[in-house]
């Protein structure tokens, strides 16, 4: 009895499958014009109500902006929140409505090269529309793509984007979680084995998976070593790939040089080293330039001599 | 989705619509003009805030009335939830009698809107304060966006794209 009424009330969490559905529900219900409002009210929403996420992204603003005051980077926050809130509609928009959005390219030459790639690693952020991009990036070069992503703390809500994922997708995009531990890699080394592109975030460890230590902004962080095993194993090129939101219903996409992670007869995480670095350095770029966009809703940065 | 396109601006509003046709545009019905959700959405939330601001007792102290003021942003914000919620409703009623199907949701939502907003408007009229103006200007907008859509639908013989 407790847990059923607990679970009743989990659906309304801050990460609770209600919001979802209610994002469906706006998709279908609500008029074009009735969005800038409601977005700016629902972020206000989450502004006070998603206290942990609220403060993470406080927290990583102070690294990413340095010499940035704490009441500016509240205010930032909100600003987060709100393009967090206009992405996710605007997801929601694409898969009901099928809708029109706009796009640019940057580093049109990278994405042609990955559309045409034998087997390809995907690497992005938790930034900017990474949905609607796989969407687009299956509909634009006709090929399917496997999307890793952490996984959801609520099974509903995990089930609930899972079939988002592949509806907006129209079946090019799968999506797998990466919880399962060694089965996962393997399905991956498969996956690229078979030419398949594999989309990762590596901008995060979470759900227990296996990590590299990395410096970014000039701090150390902690990110997943996922890709980077598989693309030394597989001689796949890592294509970093960020969707970036550049205004109502547009976006771009923004592709930059692959980076490739070669056996060089050094030990292995020398290797892989290399490769993270060069990550790190594309990381810093993009989420300078979208800090707006960068949504971290946990701390990413040490606190306290502590790592995340 | 589309690659970028900045050359033509394409409107919602009939009236948008029609000028755009008058200047050698395109017509055609879109959801992707920003300005235009954000001048939409406003103007809505607007009318229904001044609406309700006028129930707000004269004889409170001064920062009771900000405070009301403020608190009165979320209501108002939170009336038009629960009104879109009922004219779901509605509308799922109206749909199971066989009735308006061809017609996307959110678009007989907006004429719900619509509706309530001008309602609203002509209450506000009947007021003293300026906000009797901008229930004009609002009450002139639609009658001027009902015009242009009837042009449009004599000469195009359609209300646009329909999705």
């Amino acid at each position: 009895m407790e847990r059923s009424s607990a679970s009743r009330l989990g659906r309304f969490a801050v990460r609770g499958v209600f919001w979802r559905q209610y994002l469906d529900w706006a998709g279908i219900n609500l008029p074009f014009y009735f969005y800038p409002v409601n977005i700016f009210f629902f972020s206000f929403f989450f502004f006070f109500f998603a206290a942990p996420a609220r403060r993470a992204i406080v927290a990583n603003l102070a690294v990413v902006l340095p010499g940035s005051s704490r009441a500016m980077n509240y205010l930032r926050a909100f600003r987060t929140l709100c393009n967090f809130a206009w992405t996710i509609s605007e997801g929601a928009i694409y898969k009901l409505l099928r809708e029109e959005f706009a796009y640019e390219i940057i580093g049109a030459k990278w994405l042609e090269q990955l559309g045409a790639a034998p087997n390809a690693i995907v690497l992005t952020a938790h930034m900017g529309n990474y949905d609607l991009g796989a969407a687009l990036f299956a509909q634009k070069f006709n090929r399917e793509i496997r999307m890793v992503r952490a996984p959801e703390p609520d099974r509903q809500t995990a089930e609930h984007l899972s079939a988002s994922l592949e509806k907006t997708g129209e079946g090019a995009v799968k999506v797998d979680y990466n919880t399962a531990g060694a089965f996962l890699s393997f399905d991956l080394l498969n996956a690229l084995r078979s030419g398949e592109i594999v989309s990762i975030q590596g901008d995060r460890v979470e759900g227990g998976v296996a990590e590299v230590s990395a410096r970014l902004f000039g701090k150390e962080v902690r990110l997943p070593n996922g890709p980077f095993v598989l693309a030394l194993v597989t001689g796949a090129p890592i294509y970093p790939l960020f969707i970036a939101r550049s205004g109502y219903r547009s976006y771009q996409v923004i592709v930059r040089e692959p980076i490739m992670v070669l056996r060089t007869g050094r030990a292995r995480e020398d290797d892989i080293a290399d490769a993270v670095a060069k990550w790190c350095e594309v990381l810093e770029e993009i989420i300078a330039l979208c800090w707006d966009q960068w949504f971290a809703f946990n701390p990413t940065f040490p606190t306290d001599g502590r790592t995340r | 989705m589309d690659e970028l396109d900045k050359t033509r601006p394409h409107f919602y509003f009939a009236l948008l619509r029609l000028l755009a046709l008058l200047r050698g545009g395109d017509a055609t019905r879109a959801e992707n003009n920003g300005a235009e959700a954000w001048l939409g959405g406003v103007a809505i939330n607007l009318i229904s805030y001044l609406f309700f601001a006028q129930f707000i007792p004269d004889d409170l102290k001064i920062w009771q009335g900000a405070l009301l003021l403020v608190l009165l942003a979320f209501f108002v914000w939170l009336f038009w939830l629960a009104v879109l919620y009922i004219n779901s409703l509605i509308i799922n009623v109206v749909r199971l009698c066989g009735l308006f199907h061809s017609i996307p949701i959110r678009r007989m939502q907006s004429v719900l809107l619509g509706i309530s907003t001008t309602a609203m408007a002509a209450g506000l009229l009947q007021t003293d304060s300026w906000s009797r103006e901008i229930a004009s200007i609002w009450l002139v907008m639609v009658a001027m966006n009902l015009s242009a859509a009837a042009v449009l639908f004599s000469v195009h013989g359609t209300r646009g794209r329909e999705e």
